[in-house]
Formats: C-alpha cells, structure tokens, sequence
C-alpha cells in the first residue's frame, strides 16, 4: 500500500495502530521505530500529534501470547522513552509503566528482554516515579530483578536503584535486604552489569558514613578490590564509573582511600580518561574536580601529574560540546583553589583567554563555570599585585555578567569581580572605568540576598586601600542610606561584609572617618544600632573594627565612639565594652582592646578624660584580668593599654 | 597594684616530630594593609649611606607560612624616583619553614644562625635550633616572628636601574609593638645591611586596620 502524504500519515497510523488486524499494528509499530529510532525530532513530532497513548494502548490490549506484537509496542515505548523528556512524561500518563511491569513475568525471553529495556530508558528518567522500597513488596521485587538470570532485568534493577535511592534510610534498608552484595557479585558480570552496578553503588553508598565502612569491611568480601581493580578495565566507562564509585567513598569517610597508590591510581585513570571524545571524556573532568576538591593534598598529587598541562590542551582545543568545556573550566577551577603553584602554571599558561572566552559563551552553566574559574585563579595576591586581572578583556565580560539573566552567573560572577577589585597599586580601577560600580548600587538593592551578600563583599574589596578619589566616587554612586541599608540588613553575613566596608572606608587617610560622620551621621548610627542589636561574633567584630578605626581620628570622632561603647542598653546590663572584652571569640577581645588603645591614645588631648570615664565603668579592671590571656595578641595590646593607662593615673589602688 | 604577669618569652618544645600542632603566629600588627616605615642602612666601606624604607603588607596566609607585599625605597641615589619591589615572605612556623633556609645560596645552617643571632629575642631558640633548625618548636605564643623576605621583582623601575634584589632578608617582627628588623643577606653585597621599621599610623591618633578577604 502507497504511503499516505505526511500530513495525513500520522492520523492513518494513529488508525492503524487501533486495527483490530494484528499484522497490521505491527507493521505499523515496525514503521514508527524505524522513524524515531535515533531522531528526536520525529520523536517530539509524534509525541506532539498523539501517538504515544495508540502504542501503549497495544501494550495494554494485547494477549500475553501476542510476543511479535508486545515486542515491537515495548520497543517502541521504549525509543520514545529515549533521551527525551516528553516522550517519557507521554509514556507514564498514558499508563505504560504496570504493563512493562507485568510482562517481565512473561514466559517469552524476548517479551522480557524488550520491556526491562524499556523501563530502562524510562528510569533514566528524573520524571519516573519514585521506586518505594521500603513498601510491601516492593524490596522482595527488587531483589527478583536483580537475581534474574537475564542481563536487562538485572540491569533494570540496578537502575531502579539508582534512580529511586535518595536517602540514608533507603541506603541502609538496600543494603540489609542484600541489595549492596548482590550489586556487588554483578561487578564479575557482563560488560552492561558492571556498569549499571557500579553506577548504582556509587548512589547506595554515597555521603554515608555507616554503609561505606561495611562496604569496604570484611562483611562484603572483596568489594572494594573488586571496583579498584575496575579502574583498569579495557573499557572507558567501566574505568570512569569505578574512579566515581572509589570518589565517592573517599569523600564520604575520609579515613579510606588514604593509600598514595590508589590516589595516584585515581588521578591517573581519570588524566587518562580525558582524551575520550564523548560522554565519558566529559564526565572525566567532573570526576577529577570531586576527587581533588577542598583537598590540597590531592590537588598537588593531580598537579604533579601534569592536569594543569592537560586541562590547558583540552581548554584551547575550542570544544563545542557546553558540557565538555564546563566540567574543564570546573576542574581547573578546583586545581587552583588552594595551591599558589598550581594557580601560577595555570596563569603562565595563558589559559585566561579562554577563560574568558567562557564569559560570553551561550550556556548558563559554562558562564558560571568560567566565573568560578576566574575565581580561583584570581586568589593568588601575587598576582593580583602584579595586574595580572586588570585587562579589560576579563573586567568588561564580568562587568556584563552582572546583570545576567541568571542569578547563579550574577553570583558566580560577584565572586570572581570580589578578588579583581582587590588593587593594591594607585593606578584607576578597571572595574570602575568599565562601569563596574553602576552595577554594584543596583545589586546592592536586590531582593536576593545571595546577591546583597556578594555585592557588599565586592564592595568591601573594592574600598581596601583606595585613595580618597575612588571612596569619594563609591561614597557618592552609593549614597550614604545604601550603607545603612546593608549594614542594617535581616541578614548576618551581608551586615557583616557592609561593616567590613565601612572599616575600610573610614581607614587610611584621616580625613576618611569624615565618611561615617557625614549627613548627620547616619552611617555611624547604624553601626552603633547594629551592635547592640546583632548577635552574631562576625558582626560584632566587623562593627568594632569600624569603631576602632574611627576612634584613631579626632577628638570629636573619640568621644562619639566612647558614648556607644559605654552605653547601657538596660539596667543592670554590661556595656558593649565590657561586653566583647569578656567575649569567649580571642578576635573580638582584640578589637576591643584596640578600641581602647586607640580611645587613651596618650598624644590625644581629651585622653585623660576618657581614662577616667574608662575606668569609672570598670574597664581597667576587666583588662587587669586580661594581663595573661590564652591569646598573645590579645595579652600584647592588653599590656600597651595598661601601659598607657598608667601613664595617666597612678594606680595604687 | 602593679599585676604579676607571666612573661613566657621561652616557647615551649614539643617532643618528638613535628606534629599537627597548629604554630600559627597570630599578631594584628602584621595584617594585610598595616603599612611600616623605617631605613635601611646601605653603608659599605667607603661612605655611611641609609635609604628611607616604606613597606606595606599586601598577603597573608598564616596556613601556609607565607606574606607579602611591597617595599619603597626613596633617596637611591641612582634612582629618579623611589624605587618600589614585590617581595614574598617565608615565616618561620616550624611547620612550613625552619630556621634553615636551604636556598638563595645560603644553604649552610652556621650563615642561617649567624644572623638569627642578630637579633636578641632568637638568643632563647638557638640551643634548639641548631640541633634541627628549630622544627620542633612551638613558637605560637612567642611574641616575635621570624621570616624571610625575598624580593621578587622590581615594580616600577627596570632591572637596569644599578639596583639588586638578588638576596633576601632575614626579618624578625615584635607582636608587641610591630617594629621589623631585618638584615639582608647577599653574598655579593656588604653584609648585615640593615632593615629597621616601625609601624605607620599615617597620621592618625591610633592604628587603624582594614582588610579584604579573597573568596
């Protein structure tokens, strides 16, 4: 029969699909297949027109002697089920899942083969129900599949596991009921077994203290050889999923895997694994970024190896897959996070090219990830001092990011413009001549706090150091209520950076502490206000630092700092002088501590008579019991402030 | 009533190996952006000569016993302008640096402990010292820290300017009172040229302290 003209070819095979005549339905299944099969974009096609509730409709009607039929329909179910998001969400509301289900009790092999693939590529699926293990019968399934003696049902119920096992519960009932064992027998299996099992143990495992040192004990044999010796498959995947299940325990319990040849082993699988053009290659980088991260010891043992070298190649090679170059930028980002060595070959290498090439690419993720990037390399003060971040082809594509459409790039790049800012030498900011500080006050408003949180450090960097021209231009493009709003903000960590700010603002040139007292002096009401407010040590310390500072200036500065510190809240409550003094934090008593030196400063005319209201309120007192603080920093200026204190009094009492 | 204090200016040792103690001075005078000023004395043979010295800290990474920042020095005769270097420090923690400096030909610990003993608050160290470089010190509640500081380039002048940053400087620094005395070692220049700093105030009636912190 001619085939019909396409726009009616869907419709006709909707109907053919419905015909009582069994031939007929599968030779129209047979047609769809070979359509979909591979081409998503058929495949979105007919999911759009409908076809997928004909197809299971086959599944459900058919008889369970109907093998061809059952087959083809599975088959079918399953390609539609492939790679795309839609075709998985038209399968489980048209109903298919219980008939895949079912059939795998089906006598024919083939019925059996076709279905657990299908649910397969269902269960690939974040939009797959959730698999209740812990209901009824469900465990004793399970642990069915898994014993079954074809290689996609075990498959199946590896991936069923894998898919639905989300907490530590789940963890600890899988492995109990022998679901971790049998996994592990599965690692001596088929190609296809090995890998589902060690993908799923990666996940049975994983961020649990408990279940991993049974793992790796006695009980369950020669597991964990069994994934080591894994690492050295013939097979790129099996090599990557064992390095990722070996990751995963090592970063669960840190007291395994402590063996140099096993970390050396680890590295080297996964620099090897690079070259691999395709999936595995990609995920490779990832790989190497979880092993090495938060761990120097690991990132110097990944350096040694030559990864910055091989980051830099695969880096410059241009990949146009987004996947590839971001998990490349989030390695090198992680390489560079602690080691000053690792950050100086990385920027020798001149890698901020492409780097910054990432800036602009179209994919949120790899912007983020070229951010984090820039991030990490950037902590290198050396070459912060050295310029190395002032070129404008870094600031202007980060000053762009900004206002990204994505929160996460806006933060992602926050961070990496809080180092850039950080300028030691006279000359004019990049940043600010690109337009940088615009961007910062409309941040500095958002509704985010995230957001807040990263524009008041940014901010905060941008003030260490800076001449009274930059302070006046940010004073001015900020407005002083900005200030007071940030310090004054619900959340600790964006008071603490906003403080932080204001302690640099008002440091350096005398002049500067004019900056807190200006337009009635608002700004210094709002670092008093917050420290009888707040309770957090990181804020308490930030607004003594401001006080402190402020309290190096004039007389007039002096005597308004001395009036919050002994200021009471209450009746019979501590000043917050006596206060932080008597605080457990060594930090705070420093800065405390300083005040006072800073307050009795002998060359200050009004000192003397600071020295008394001082010592009416019992402050010398309180710093005698100081004279052998645990901290030497905190002893040391408590003994330069007795010392001047007795310069003024003598203390005979 | 004068207070009987506890003057702990011997540091205590720590027997066996040096363990995971953390021997992190900690001392808010030497901080990012604490600037210092002083001389440093250039004399040789044939004339008496001192340069005025401006430092500024710059980094500060007690975990990993390393400083830096940048040094001025104003009045070089051969210089137009005040030359200004980047130099990194290495502080003496016992964990990521000993006594013994192993490089920058002075490789021999009697050129390292002949101008340790320069300064008189290493007098109480020495004994240690010279057994292992001092490795088994706890020295986080001494009150004065020692580096090295090394320049590493010259920021704003050419390598032609007749100047040298070939050698480095063995520095010791009071937590008291932020004062810095260094002496420079190279064995092509005169020896013991020496560095002595205090801490600025810029003007201000007090000290002042601001930071950033990188993320």
């Amino acid at each position: 029969m001619p085939a019909s003209a396409s726009s009616n070819f869907p419709a006709d095979l909707i109907g053919r699909l419905s015909s009582v005549d069994g031939g007929a339905k599968i030779k129209a299944l047979r047609e769809v297949k070979n359509q979909i099969i591979g081409n998503r974009t058929k495949k979105v096609y007919y999911i759009k027109l409908g076809l997928v509730p004909s197809v299971v409709s086959v599944l459900s009607t058919a008889s369970d002697s109907d093998s061809d039929l059952l087959i083809q329909a599975a088959a079918v179910v399953g390609s539609f089920s492939c790679g795309v998001e839609a075709g998985v969400e038209a399968v489980l509301s048209a109903g298919a899942l219980p008939h895949l289900l079912r059939l795998l009790s089906s006598p024919d092999e083939k019925v059996v083969d076709a279905c657990a693939r299908a649910l397969r590529m269902i269960y690939r699926s974040k939009r797959a129900p959730k698999y209740d293990f812990l209901q009824g019968q469900n465990m004793s399934f399970l642990l069915s599949l898994l014993n079954s003696d074809n290689e996609n049902v075990t498959g199946l119920g590896a991936s069923i596991t894998s898919h639905s096992c989300q907490t530590s519960a789940e963890q600890k009932a899988l492995y109990d009921a022998g679901v971790v064992k049998k996994l592990v027998s599965l690692l001596q299996g088929s190609l296809s077994q090995r890998d589902a099992s060690l993908e799923s143990l990666a996940i049975l495992i994983k961020n649990n203290h408990e279940v991993i040192s049974k793992f790796v004990g006695p009980e369950s044999g020669s597991a964990l050889s069994s994934v080591i010796e894994l690492t050295k498959d013939k097979n790129a995947r099996t090599r990557l999923l064992a390095c990722m299940c070996l990751i995963v325990i090592r970063n669960g319990s840190l007291c395994y895997l402590e063996d140099v040849g096993i970390r050396n082993t680890l590295v080297t699988v996964l620099l090897g694994l690079f070259d691999d053009p395709g999936q595995v290659g990609d995920e490779a980088f990832f790989a190497l970024a979880s092993l090495i991260s938060d761990n120097e010891d690991l990132q110097k043992v990944a350096f040694e190896a030559g990864a910055v070298d091989k980051l830099r190649v695969h880096l410059q090679r241009n990949p146009s897959h987004a996947r590839r170059l971001q998990g490349i930028l989030v390695a090198l980002a992680e390489l560079g996070s602690k080691l000053e060595s690792c950050r100086s070959n990385i920027l020798s290498l001149q890698v901020l090219k492409s780097v910054t090439d990432a800036l602009t690419h179209e994919s949120t993720e790899v912007r983020a990830a070229a951010c984090i990037c820039l991030r990490s390399v950037s902590r290198s003060v050396k070459n912060l001092s050295a310029g190395s971040f002032t070129d404008e082809m870094i600031v202007v594509p980060l000053v762009q990011l900004l206002h990204d459409h994505s929160t996460c790039v806006q933060v992602a790049a926050l961070g990496a413009i809080s180092n850039i800012v950080v300028d030691f030498s006279v000359r004019k900011s990049t940043f600010m001549r690109c337009g940088g500080l615009k961007q910062l006050v409309q941040l500095a408003k958002s509704m985010d706090s995230t957001v807040r949180l990263n524009t008041a450090w940014a901010l905060r960097n941008l003030v260490f150091l800076a001449d009274s021209k930059r302070k006046d231009m940010i004073y001015s493009e900020l407005g002083a209520f900005t200030f007071v709003n940030l310090i004054c903000d619900h959340e600790p960590s964006v008071q603490e950076h906003a403080l932080a700010l204001v302690r640099n603002l008002v440091d350096g040139s005398i002049h500067h502490v004019e900056y807190a007292f200006a337009e009635d002096g608002v700004i210094f009401q709002a670092v008093g206000k917050q420290l009888q407010s707040a309770l957090n040590s990181e804020v308490w310390i930030q607004g003594m630092y401001v006080l402190s500072n402020l309290a190096s200036g004039a007389e007039v500065h002096k005597e308004s700092v001395l009036e919050i510190l002994l200021q009471q809240p209450g009746k019979g409550t501590q000043s917050p002088l006596l206060k932080f003094l008597r605080s457990n934090d060594s930090r705070l008593r420093t800065v405390t501590v300083w005040a006072i030196i800073n307050l009795t400063f002998p060359s200050s005319p009004g000192a003397f008579g600071r020295v008394v209201r001082l010592r009416g309120a019992s402050i010398f007192s309180q710093l005698k019991t100081m004279v052998n603080d645990p901290c030497l920093d905190v002893k040391l200026r408590v003994r330069t402030a007795l010392g001047q204190y007795l310069t003024f009094v003598d203390d005979s009492a | 009533m004068p207070v009987r204090v506890v003057n702990s200016a011997t540091p205590s040792q720590v027997p066996g190996e040096n363990s995971g103690h953390t021997s992190r001075p900690s001392c808010s005078l030497l901080s990012v952006g604490q600037a210092f000023s002083g001389t440093q004395n250039v004399s040789s043979q044939q004339k008496d000569e001192a340069w005025r010295v401006n430092v500024r800290i710059q980094g500060c990474d007690l975990d990993h016993g390393y400083l830096c920042g940048t040094m001025e020095a104003l009045n070089v005769p051969l210089a137009d302008t005040p030359v200004v270097t980047f130099w990194e420090g290495e502080i003496v923690d016992a964990k990521n640096y000993t006594f013994f400096t192993g490089k920058w030909e002075a490789t021999r610990p009697e050129d390292d402990i002949r101008h340790w003993t320069k300064f008189p608050s290493f007098s109480p160290l020495m004994s240690q010292v010279e057994v292992d470089g001092g490795k088994s010190l706890d020295l986080s509640n001494y009150p004065y820290i020692f580096m090295r500081w090394k320049e590493q380039y010259f920021v704003n002048v050419g390598t032609d300017c007749g100047l040298t940053i070939a050698g480095f400087y063995y520095v010791c620094f009071s937590c008291s009172d932020g004062s810095i005395n260094g002496f420079y070692y190279d064995p092509n220049s005169s020896p013991f040229q020496k560095l002595e700093l205090k801490v600025t105030n810029e003007g201000r009636s007090g000290f002042s302290f601001s930071s950033y912190e990188l993320q």
